[in-house]
C-alpha cells in the first residue's frame, strides 16, 4: 500500500492545530528529504528536513559510541522553545517544534498519541508505540 | 567507499589515457632520480607554513618518514604500481587516511602539490623531456589529491553517521540560505 501524502499532511496539520504549544511538525527521511510537513511559513522546509535528519543521525552515532542503546528521541531546548526529533520508522524521522511554554510531559504524550497513526500511514500497519 | 571504483571515476574525469600511462612508465626511472629533489620542494614549501610545520614536526622522525613516503609516492605516480589498478587505488586511499589522521588537509596539500607540479615542469624542460609528461603527471596528481579530499569526506560521514546524500543536501541548503 502506498503512502498517502495528503493524509499524512492532514495528520500533521491536525496535530499542530490541536497539540498544546506545538508550532510545527514534519516527517523527513534519513537522507533529509521532506515526506510531509506543517511548519511555520518562514521556515525553509527542505533545510529543516536536512538539519533534522543530520541531527538524528549524529545523535544515533553518539548513542552507539557512548553505549546509550537505540536513540528514541533528541531534544534541543532554546530560549524560544523546543525542537524534538523522534525516530518514527527506519525510513522516517518525526520533528516537532514547540514554544517555550510547552510542558515536556504533555508534549511527549502528544507525540506518543500521534506516532501510532503516523507509523500506520507510513508502514501500512499499526505499530506498537513504546516511548 | 571502494577505492578502485572511486579511482576509475576520477580517471575518467581527468581523462587519463593509455598514452599518458605509457609515457609515465617510460619515464619512471627519471622520476625516481628527481623524487628526492621534489620531496625537498614539497616539504620546504609546507615547512614555511606555521601550522603545517607544527604538524610535520609534532613527532620525532615524522618529517623524515614523510619524506621517504613522498619519494616512494612520487615514483609510484610514474609506475602506476599495477597499471593504476586496485593496488594503486588501495595505496592512495591509505595515503588519504594517513593525511586525515595527521591533520594534513587538502587546503595544505593542494598548494604544495601545485608547487611540485611547477617544479617538475621546470625540471622536465631542463632535462629535455616531452611536455606531454607534464600533463600526464598533473592528471595523476589530481587523482591522488582527489583521494585525500575523499578521505576527509569519508571520515566526516563515518563520524557523523550521515549519508553522502544527506551531507550534500545539508551543505547545499545551508549554502543557499546564506547567500
Amino acid at each position: 500500500m502506498g503512502i498517502n501524502v495528503n493524509k499524512l499532511e492532514m495528520t500533521l496539520q491536525q496535530f499542530v492545530a490541536n497539540a498544546s504549544n506545538v508550532q510545527g511538525a514534519a516527517i523527513v527521511s534519513p537522507d533529509g528529504l521532506t515526506l510531509a510537513s506543517s511548519l511555520p511559513g518562514a521556515m525553509d522546509e527542505e533545510r529543516v528536513a536536512a538539519m533534522s535528519a543530520a541531527m538524528l543521525s549524529l545523535g544515533e552515532r553518539i548513542g552507539r559510541e557512548l553505549n546509550r542503546g537505540e536513540i528514541a528521541r533528541i531534544l534541543v531546548e532554546g530560549e524560544q522553545g523546543y525542537c524534538i526529533l523522534t525516530s518514527c520508522t527506519e525510513e522516517a524521522v518525526f520533528l516537532i517544534l514547540a514554544d517555550h511554554n510547552a510542558k515536556l510531559g504533555v508534549i511527549n504524550l502528544e507525540i506518543k498519541n500521534v506516532m501510532g497513526e503516523l507509523r500506520k500511514q507510513l508502514l501500512g500497519v499499526a505499530q506498537p508505540v513504546s516511548l | 567507499m571502494e577505492p578502485l571504483s572511486f579511482m576509475e571515476a576520477i580517471v575518467r574525469r581527468v581523462q587519463l589515457n593509455e598514452q599518458d600511462k605509457q609515457l609515465l612508465k617510460q619515464e619512471a626511472e627519471w622520476g625516481k632520480t628527481i623524487a628526492p629533489q621534489m620531496a625537498d620542494v614539497f616539504y620546504d614549501y609546507l615547512g614555511r607554513d606555521k601550522e603545517m610545520n607544527a604538524i610535520l614536526n609534532a613527532k620525532e622522525g615524522r618529517i623524515h618518514r614523510l619524506r621517504e613516503t613522498f619519494i616512494q609516492w612520487f615514483y609510484e605516480m610514474f609506475t602506476g604500481i599495477d597499471n593504476w589498478g586496485k593496488a594503486y587505488a588501495d595505496c592512495r586511499w591509505k595515503i588519504g587516511l594517513v593525511h586525515v589522521r595527521s591533520g594534513i588537509g587538502p587546503q595544505h596539500v593542494v598548494p604544495a602539490m601545485a608547487v611540485v607540479v611547477t617544479a617538475v615542469g621546470q625540471k622536465l624542460r631542463s632535462d629535455g623531456k616531452p611536455e606531454a609528461l607534464s600533463d600526464a603527471l598533473s592528471k595523476i596528481c589530481m587523482i591522488d589529491l582527489a583521494f585525500i579530499e575523499q578521505a576527509y569526506s569519508e571520515a566526516l560521514l563515518k563520524e557523523t553517521g550521515w549519508s553522502q546524500a544527506l551531507f550534500q543536501r545539508l551543505i547545499a541548503k545551508g549554502a543557499a540560505a546564506s547567500v
